[in-house]
């Protein structure tokens, strides 16, 4: 029965794996890119899952050029929140990568274990 | 012996959430709360309130404006963030592995980029013009016209790119988003409407919806350049090499 509910939503399942994948990168991994990869990952998982909430069986892009009274359409919200979410998930990104840059020049490391003595 | 706890507890967690996910809406079934609560509105009624055939271009520009225009200012913040830490490039001093070495690319590869970039760049100029009445818009088609130049730097080098693409051109269009946004922002103020109001009323409706769709494209293409040039200076200004 409930194995029954998974599979119908398999996508969420998908999306809570990933979550937890990144999950493990940021605790695990020493290496700051490493992490902000994991960061990245749990990111995508949340993109996943609202995307998914807003998908119609047997509907169309919601795009209304041509299209009868009766077409049923995919739910326009949460690609609308979603595309707002993946510019700032590269903006964040790009910060992180620039800060990592530039304590790599200072340090000569990106381990976290190894920066955690440095001054 | 971390590791294997932290693999422990977030199983542990993985179950819980499966847990979770069987409680949930089935995904695709219409009359889940996501679908039923204000979207119905925005599909009956989009096109005749905001002029626009695509109804994410729509939520995205008219109904949610004020988000983009955070967002926007978002992307624009991240640029000078990034350009205060890292500095932009210095046209003399840096350079970047295809100008160090001594190595020529292959005559294949500039073939190829120099023929396939122009299609490139049409292609990014097509889903930024086109994006209300097909998938697209501007952050799609300035993303993709940033991947083409980055391309471009990537196989002919930063010096001869950096010909083409100087730093007094990007540093004009960068803030091209914020600034339609308040253009568009402050037209209506002439109407005596609120801040991003695209449906200017006194006007006939054809001139109304022509005068809606003509503010739309105006946005995108101010986003689009704007993302393009702000991607491309993100770039460039993490390229960097050990002086020798």
């Amino acid at each position: 029965m409930t194995f029954q509910k998974l599979l119908v939503n398999f996508n969420y399942v998908v999306a809570a794996t990933l979550f937890l994948i990144g999950l493990y990168c940021v605790m695990v991994k020493s290496n700051l890119i490493k992490k902000f990869m994991g960061l990245n990952i749990m990111e995508t998982s949340v993109f996943l899952l609202v995307v998914s909430t807003g998908w119609v069986r047997g509907g169309k892009a919601p795009i209304m050029v041509g299209v009868s009274e009766k077409a049923s359409f995919v739910n326009p919200l949460p690609q609308a929140l979603i595309l707002t979410g993946i510019v700032v998930a590269v903006s964040t990104t790009a910060l992180a990568l620039a800060l990592m840059i530039k304590i790599y020049e200072r340090c000569g490391t990106l381990d976290a274990e190894k920066l955690k003595g440095m001054e | 012996m971390k590791r294997f706890l932290i693999l422990i507890s977030l199983a542990a967690f993985w179950i819980v959430l499966l847990f979770v996910v069987a409680e949930m809406p089935p995904i695709g079934d219409p009359a889940n709360p996501t679908n039923t609560h204000v979207v119905p509105r925005y599909l009956k009624r989009g096109v005749e309130e905001a002029g626009c055939e695509n109804i994410v271009t729509t939520i995205v520009l008219n109904y949610r404006g004020y988000d983009t225009m955070g967002e926007v200012t978002v992307i624009f913040t991240a640029l000078c963030s990034v350009l205060a830490i890292l500095g932009r490039e210095k046209s003399k001093t840096s350079y970047s592995e295809v100008d160090a070495s001594p190595v020529k690319p292959s005559v294949i590869i500039h073939t190829i980029i120099l023929l396939i970039l122009p299609l490139i760049i049409m292609f990014s100029l097509y889903v930024i013009l086109h994006g209300d009445v097909s998938p697209g818009g501007g952050f799609q088609g300035g993303t993709i016209a940033a991947a083409s130049l980055i391309v471009f730097t990537l196989v002919f080098g930063y010096l001869h790119s950096l010909n083409r693409i100087p730093v007094r051109l990007r540093t004009s269009v960068e803030s091209s988003a914020p600034i339609a946004f308040t253009i568009v922002g402050i037209i209506s103020f002439f109407y005596h409407r609120n801040f991003l109001t695209f449906m200017l009323p006194g006007l006939s409706s054809n001139y109304q919806h022509l005068l809606a769709r003509g503010l739309l494209l105006f946005l995108e293409v101010g986003i689009g350049l704007g993302g393009a040039t702000i991607f491309t200076s993100i770039f460039y200004s993490m390229k960097r090499m050990e002086q020798k």
